[in-house]
């Protein structure tokens, strides 16, 4: 079966204007996201994350190199079907209302009737803009609710991936975990996403696999697991170590030449007790 | 095929609804007003000059309303969206691009269509409420309120209405055309009406240059020639002034020039496809 996404030496260079020559954006990225896996696409702004994901969607054409969807070249009909594109601000009509702008691109889509219309239904539920929620027009969601839109809309057509460009920027912590969850989601059923992100410790909540591009180029590409663990350290958590204990353990340990790098209680992440110090109705 | 239909039905329903949600149609209300208004200027001359007036007013107004919203609405078309990028979530979806095209185009053609439609209805009701007005004044005489009648129900009206449909639509087509070039909406509204202008006055430069039996350069005779196969004429449409000031034109050049409008529509809307498919968004 081929790759859900592959791109071999994909470049692109972007023409300033007459006598102004041309910036270099990707540089002959190779790169292959399997069927069925989240992945991340990391940088710093201007590294090309973007560029990368237009040229995969068909909206920007390659200088050189070729990408290409589920088998078929990049830009495509055939290829587009197989993708659900969520862009980076919400950028949508914002003079229609949740359930008109699923509808208007299940209809872009080629789908109509009551498929469509039990479709539409089933992704708001999905996104929590069931009922009276999708009515409303768009210009008065947040933006957290405009990102659960744009993601129905994305998936409207039930495509195999799913590409999502900075899901969580702008977005509050809550917002950001309902994103997050929602990729789980999409992952348990089998779909491939790819997104990209400079808010690393979200990608790590749910990235399998990551590329960290820099100014065009990559940089590092693997398993998360491979990247980050420190494969000569070891850790363990305990509760209850009483404190004479641990100063036996830790001399213990340093009797056998083993060299303590770290030690002591283990910090929450700010985001975990922020979510944590909120009622529970505020937490979805 | 039903696919690119239903996709180019989207492409255009939402075009349309847009206009309407932003209150585009408001712009009628304005149009009602200076109708009513005109209505009962004039009223000391005879009634044949009354309705003269009324009709050079209401003709006057949709061609101006409908120029103004189908050049501002046709530079907003695909700039606008490239703006607000919202083109962004539509051209990844399995469309084409010239159903994108297409369909921004033909939503921007059913809006002037309803507008012209809507304007011609406050047109005919000021002009009923005018012969209704004048023949109790004057009618007394059968013959005075046939004439009255005939002034104000006068069905040639209709192909005025359909020249000037036509004739906005090639104005939207022109500028659809250079809206896929551009991104600013300043240089394809200049654009489209430095063609509209040169459109008016190409058939004058044809006949001063080409047929009034001057010696013309080649280089002179080959860019008027250019001229003349790439922009449409824009006399063609004085049809319309001939026909509000009550002068017969037939069906047959109504519809020789409805042809001619077609071929521009098709061709620029061809080269407006050709040109957005190799774009980068």
């Amino acid at each position: 079966m081929s790759a859900a996404v592959q791109t071999v030496g994909l470049r692109k260079e972007f023409s300033m204007g007459w006598f102004r020559g041309r910036v270099l954006a990707l540089e002959g990225l190779d790169m292959e996201v399997h069927r069925g896996e989240v992945f991340g696409l990391l940088g710093p702004n201007g590294s090309g994350k973007s560029t990368a994901m237009k040229m995969i969607l068909g909206l920007l054409r390659p200088t050189r190199g070729r990408a290409e969807v589920c088998g078929y070249r990049a830009g495509t009909i055939a290829a587009r079907r197989q993708i659900g594109f969520l862009p980076e601000n919400p950028y949508f009509p914002n003079f229609l209302s949740g359930a008109e702008l699923v509808r208007y691109y299940g209809r872009l889509s080629g789908m109509g009737g009551r498929v469509l219309e039990k479709r539409i239904q089933e992704l708001l539920e999905m996104v929590r803009l069931g009922g009276e929620a999708g009515k409303r027009p768009l210009r008065t969601y947040s933006k957290g609710m405009l990102q659960r839109a744009g993601l129905a809309g994305a998936m409207v057509g039930d495509p195999e991936i799913l590409m999502l460009d900075e899901p969580t920027a702008g977005v509050d912590p809550a917002g950001s975990r309902e994103i997050r969850d929602l990729i789980l989601e999409l992952r348990q059923r089998g779909k491939t996403v790819i997104f990209s992100s400079h808010l690393l410790e979200q990608v790590e909540d749910v990235a399998d696999r990551v590329i960290i591009l820099h100014r065009g180029q990559k940089l590092r590409e693997g398993k998360l697991d491979d990247l980050l663990t420190r494969k000569k350290e070891w850790e363990v958590n305990v509760q209850g170590l009483k404190e004479e204990d641990r100063k036996e353990l830790r001399g213990w340990l340093e009797n056998r030449g083993v060299q303590v790098v770290r030690e002591g209680a283990p910090r929450e992440r700010l985001e975990d007790y922020f979510l944590r110090s909120l009622p529970e109705e505020k937490r979805r | 095929m039903m696919g690119s239909l239903r996709r180019i039905g989207a492409v255009a329903g939402n075009t349309f609804l847009e206009a309407v949600r932003q209150k585009v149609f408001a712009v009628l209300l304005v149009f009602g007003l200076v109708l009513i208004y005109g209505a009962n200027y004039f009223t000391e001359f005879s009634f044949q000059e009354q309705f003269k007036f009324l009709k050079d007013l209401g003709y006057a107004a949709i061609s101006l309303t409908g120029l103004l919203v189908g050049l501002l609405g046709a530079t907003q078309l695909i700039p606008g969206e490239i703006e607000r990028r919202t083109i962004l979530t539509a051209l990844c979806r399995p469309l084409r691009r010239w159903e994108f095209v297409v369909g921004k185009y033909l939503g921007l053609s059913i809006l002037l269509a309803v507008m012209i439609g809507v304007m011609a209805v406050a047109v005919a009701g000021v002009l009923g409420w005018k012969e209704a007005h004048l023949i109790a004044r004057e009618g007394s005489d059968p013959a005075v309120a046939a004439l009255i009648r005939a002034e104000a129900r006068d069905p040639r009206l209709i192909q005025a209405l359909v020249l000037l449909e036509v004739k906005l639509a090639v104005v939207a087509a022109i500028a659809v055309f250079f809206s896929t070039v551009a991104t600013s909406t300043t240089f394809v509204m200049a654009m489209t009406l430095m063609v509209y202008l040169i459109g008016h006055l190409q058939s004058v430069a044809r006949e001063q240059w080409l047929e009034s039996g001057e010696v013309a350069s080649w280089a002179a005779k080959f860019f008027l020639a250019g001229v003349a196969f790439l922009v449409p004429d824009f006399n063609l449409y004085n049809l319309i002034d001939e026909i509000v000031a009550g002068n017969a034109v037939s069906w047959r050049s109504t519809l020789e020039v409805v042809g001619y409008s077609g071929v521009y529509i098709a061709v620029l809307l061809t080269a407006a496809s050709v040109v957005f498919e190799g774009r980068d968004i």
